[in-house]
C-alpha cells in the first residue's frame, strides 16, 4: 500500500485491512522536496489501524529524494508528475516481489489532482506489471473525508505540512504512453531504482 | 521585489512569490551560497538552500520557508537576500535581429 501522509491512503488501507488482506505500506520519502511531517503522518496512520486490526503493517520508507532530482535534472519538466509516480509503483513494486505481494495498493481516486486523471494513471502503473488495486476509485472527497474522521486518521492527516516542491507550475494532466517512453529513456532507470531500494528503510 | 510571506497551501511553511515573476540565473545563487558556506542541492530548475530553516528557490523566484515560524523565514530571507542576487536574471543569448 503505498502511503503518503493524507487522507485517503489511510483510508484505502482500511478498507483492505478489514477485507482481511495481511498489508505492507510503502512511503516514498520526498525529503527536501517535503519536510519531516509526511512521515510523522505515516507513522501516525500506521499506529491507529495497526492497534485497530491488530496487524504488524511494517513501513518501508524509500528515498524518492534523488529520483526526483533525477528527472529534475533529466526530462521535461512538464511531465513531472506522471514520471514522479511512475517510478514510485517501480519501486513500491521491488518491494512487493521481494515480500511476495500479490498486488500493489494505492488511495487514489479520480480526478482530484493533476496526476489522478485516468490517462495519467494508465501511463503511470504502465510502468508495473503487478495488479494495481485502488479501494477509493470512485470515491469522492466529502466520502473519503467522512470515513477519514471515523477511524479517525482525518486530525493526523490534516496536520500542517510543506506541499511537494517537486510539482511543476503546470502539470501535464493528460499524458501520452509514448511521449513519457521517450523522456524516461533520457535516465538511468535501473540505477535510479537501485540507489532508491538500497537505502530503503523499514520501520 | 518581494512584498509579502504567506502561509503555503498545506500550511507548515511560508512563501514568498515575487512580484512580477522573475527568470533567475540558479548557478550564480547557487555558486553565491556555496561561497558563504550555505550547502545546496541542485536540481536545475530550483535549489534547496540549507539556511535555518531549509529554503527552496524556484527559478520564477518563489521561495518557500520550511517553517511555520514567520519570524524565523523572515530572517532566513533576510540572510538570503544578504547572500545571493535574487535579482539577477538569466543571460539569454542575444538574437539575431529580423526583418
Amino acid at each position: 500500500m503505498l502511503m503518503s501522509g493524507g487522507i485517503d491512503s489511510p483510508v484505502a488501507l482500511h478498507y483492505l485491512l478489514r477485507q482481511g488482506h495481511e498489508m505492507l505500506a510503502a512511503h516514498l520519502d520526498n525529503r527536501p522536496f517535503t519536510d519531516d511531517s509526511p512521515l510523522e503522518k505515516i507513522v501516525d496512520h500506521l499506529r491507529l489501524l495497526r492497534e485497530r486490526y491488530g496487524q504488524p503493517i511494517p513501513l518501508y520508507v524509500l528515498p524518492h529524494g534523488p529520483t526526483q532530482i533525477a528527472l529534475m535534472r533529466g526530462t521535461d519538466r512538464h511531465f513531472g508528475c506522471v514520471l514522479c509516480r511512475r517510478f514510485m509503483w517501480r519501486s513500491a513494486e521491488r518491494i512487493a516481489e521481494r515480500e511476495g505481494a500479490s498486488f500493489l495498493a494505492t488511495g487514489e481516486a479520480l480526478g482530484q489532482v493533476a496526476s489522478q486523471t485516468l490517462s495519467n494513471m494508465r501511463s503511470a502503473t504502465a510502468s508495473v506489471r503487478l495488479p494495481v488495486v485502488r479501494p477509493l476509485i470512485g470515491f469522492d472527497k466529502a466520502e473519503i473525508e467522512a470515513v477519514a474522521k471515523e477511524i479517525g486518521t482525518y486530525a493526523i492527516s490534516t496536520r500542517p505540512g510543506v506541499c511537494c516542491q517537486a510539482v511543476p507550475d503546470r502539470p501535464a494532466t493528460r499524458s501520452d504512453l509514448v511521449q513519457i517512453l521517450r523522456e524516461e529513456e533520457r535516465v538511468d532507470v535501473e540505477q535510479i531504482l537501485d540507489d532508491c531500494l538500497r537505502r530503503s528503510v523499514v520501520l | 521585489m518581494y512584498r509579502a510571506l504567506r502561509l503555503c497551501s498545506h500550511g507548515g511553511g511560508f512563501e514568498a512569490i515575487p512580484d512580477p515573476p522573475q527568470d533567475l540565473d540558479l548557478g550564480r545563487i547557487r555558486a553565491s551560497l556555496e561561497a558563504a558556506g550555505v550547502a545546496v542541492v541542485d536540481a536545475r530548475v530550483l535549489l534547496i538552500a540549507s539556511l535555518e530553516p531549509e529554503v527552496t528557490i524556484s527559478r520564477s523566484g518563489r521561495l518557500l520557508f520550511k517553517t511555520g515560524d514567520e519570524a524565523a523565514a523572515r530572517r532566513a530571507l533576510r540572510r538570503l537576500l544578504e547572500i545571493a542576487p535574487l535579482d539577477a536574471p538569466r543571460r539569454r543569448r542575444a538574437s539575431s535581429p529580423t526583418g
